[in-house]
């Protein structure tokens, strides 16, 4: 019952940041634009909401969820508190994607690179720690190599390019983006795909979080399962790429969170990833909004400000999880 | 039930197993002995198909093998039911297990007499209580053949004596257990047949009644017994 009602209040802290992301704004609480929503037609407000704000929440909803359910993926096939959904080279392969289209398109479509670079990156990984033998450790080492690797081309892009470096240090920032490259049918369907697959490994979750020794004589079975969590974890990071850019940090700090309120019952924490993942990014992408108005500041430093707090207290009051 | 034949086995560049044969009889429980380093754990992951030896040649009869390794590291924050719980998301698809399967789990939990824990946390259990849980998860996991790593070692002797007339009991129904147990009294109460393993990879293997001599128990450990025969139950004392 204490589980439903943890689920219960993470909903209701949800709902609250959707509606400040959608209707709050740098000098009002929005109950005008609230009540719009209702009623939309050709004004102003209207135009606002629809083509501004919808998008953008419908965004950071999906990067933040995205985020937290690879985060929780990873850490659950690597019984590694520490793993994080960049760590199969996602988030050096989509820098490296989005820097790449800066230098040479000069485009504002530089998401589709972010992502393509992303899933390039985590399937390189996944394939060549395929090789002899698959194994965990093996992942995560190959994973920090293409990050190294694509990280250090990056930065020499970066320091070789002065005269566009500025706007490259800003996307690679994170930032949930306005361009409609895919429209945003497509990416919601996109995402409820990959939500319903992720839905159906849940269970598969709730089997792998037995002792590895205990796993060993169904070695087949946990591999199998592992490595479609592990290309679900890859297709989920990219997608939030996609969104928002490369958002630290939150597919740390979603799941770790998720645990200590929920213990390790994937069936609960799949649902608390979703509704803290997607809470963390919308109040972030408000906050970046209204904090120095009518400038923005870069959502990820956002996420950054307030996630490093509440993760630090959450580790001071249930830290205990912790110890071995 | 299981069969091995010419299995040698080298872990570095010790030999453990030096062109052995080894028969695992049904419906029985069979007890591994032996001094520490002689192969016991080694053993139960060949039968089991975790380790890879260099030769061996088996025969296997069974539908599905649980081993219980010695030592194991629990997942946080989830209570004792929902941990046996676990092993039936290997197959199942759906979200909850179903009633039967949770009708088995209390059933097991009953046996065991763990059923006012099921909503303990893991976390708050005693190691004693922790090993009664892998032994649930062991029974509720609809194997014909179990595997246990010294699964009583924590256990205080009344456990020990409930948990081992339990398997004596599935036993009796068609289950085959092979055991680790270094409590030798104990085990001459509950093993039917013994393999013993010695120094120089001597492998000694005899039903309950002719492996209680104190030559065999020499031959495995290396000192003197004094073995009181009480009606099929087996003392064992050391003299010197």
């Amino acid at each position: 019952m204490k589980k439903k009602a943890i689920i219960l209040i993470l909903a209701i802290i949800l709902l609250i940041s959707l509606y400040l992301a959608l209707f709050a704004g740098y000098n009002d609480i929005g109950f005008n634009l609230f009540k719009k929503a209702f009623n939309l037609n050709n004004d102003t407000d209207s135009m606002i909401l629809s083509l501004l704000r919808y998008p953008r929440a419908l965004k950071a909803l999906i990067a933040g969820s995205s985020l937290a359910l690879a985060g929780m993926f990873m850490q659950a096939v690597t019984k590694n508190p520490l793993a994080e959904p960049y760590i199969t080279g996602v988030s050096a392969g989509a820098g490296l994607g989005i820097v790449l289209s800066i230098l040479f398109f000069n485009t504002i479509n530089y998401s589709i690179f972010g992502f393509l670079g992303a899933l390039i990156a985590s399937f390189l990984v996944i394939i060549f720690s395929g090789f002899s033998r698959f194994s965990i450790a093996k992942l995560i080492l190959i994973g920090l190599s293409i990050n190294v690797f694509s990280s250090a081309i990056m930065s020499l892009i970066i320091l070789v390019n002065p005269m566009k470096s500025y706007t490259m240090m800003l996307i690679l920032s994170g930032g949930v983006t306005n361009n409609e490259i895919i429209s945003n049918k497509i990416l919601i369907v996109i995402f409820i795909i990959f939500l319903l697959l992720s839905a159906l490994f849940v269970p598969k979750l709730n089997f792998l979080r037995l002792d590895s020794s205990l796993l060993e004589t169904n070695k087949n079975k946990k591999y199998f399962y592992s490595a479609i969590i592990i290309v679900l974890s890859a297709l989920l990071t990219s997608t939030s790429v996609f969104c928002a850019g490369i958002l630290g940090f939150i597919g740390i700090i979603a799941p770790q969170i998720s645990k200590m309120l929920l213990g390790q019952d994937y069936r609960y924490l799949f649902i608390s990833n979703i509704l803290i993942g997607s809470s963390l990014v919308l109040m972030a992408d408000f906050i970046a909004r209204v904090i120095i108005y009518p400038l923005q500041v870069p959502l990820g430093l956002v996420v950054a400000f307030i996630g490093a707090p509440i993760f630090v207290y959450f580790l001071t009051k249930k830290g205990d999880m912790f110890n071995d | 039930m299981i069969n091995i034949k010419n299995l040698t086995l080298k872990v570095d560049n010790l030999i453990l197993f030096d062109n052995a044969n080894i028969a695992i009889p049904k419906n029985k429980i069979t007890v591994l002995v032996g001094s520490n380093g002689t192969g016991k754990t080694t053993l139960l992951k060949v039968i089991s198909g975790i380790i890879k030896p260099q030769k061996i040649n088996i025969e296997k009869k069974y539908k599905e093998l649980f081993y219980l390794p010695q030592r194991i590291k629990y997942p946080k924050g989830i209570t004792l039911f929902e941990y046996i719980e676990s092993s039936f998301y290997k197959q199942n698809w759906k979200w909850f297990i179903n009633n039967d399967e949770k009708e088995k789990i209390n059933e097991v939990l009953k046996l065991l007499e763990l059923e006012e824990k099921k909503n303990t946390l893991i976390d708050n259990l005693s190691s004693g209580e922790l090993q009664k849980a892998n032994i649930a998860l062991a029974l509720v996991a609809n194997a014909d053949i179990l595997l246990l790593d010294e699964p009583t070692s924590n256990m205080d002797l009344i456990n020990q004596i409930k948990v081992l007339d339990i398997l004596k009991k599935l036993v009796k129904n068609g289950l085959t257990c092979v055991i680790v147990l270094h409590d030798i009294n104990l085990s001459s109460s509950y093993g039917d047949y013994f393999i013993g393993l010695g120094k120089d990879n001597k492998i000694i293997q005899k039903e309950k009644n002719d492996f209680f001599t104190s030559e065999i128990l020499k031959e495995i450990y290396g000192i003197n017994f004094k073995v009181v025969n009480n009606d099929e139950d087996f003392h064992v004392q050391i003299f010197n």
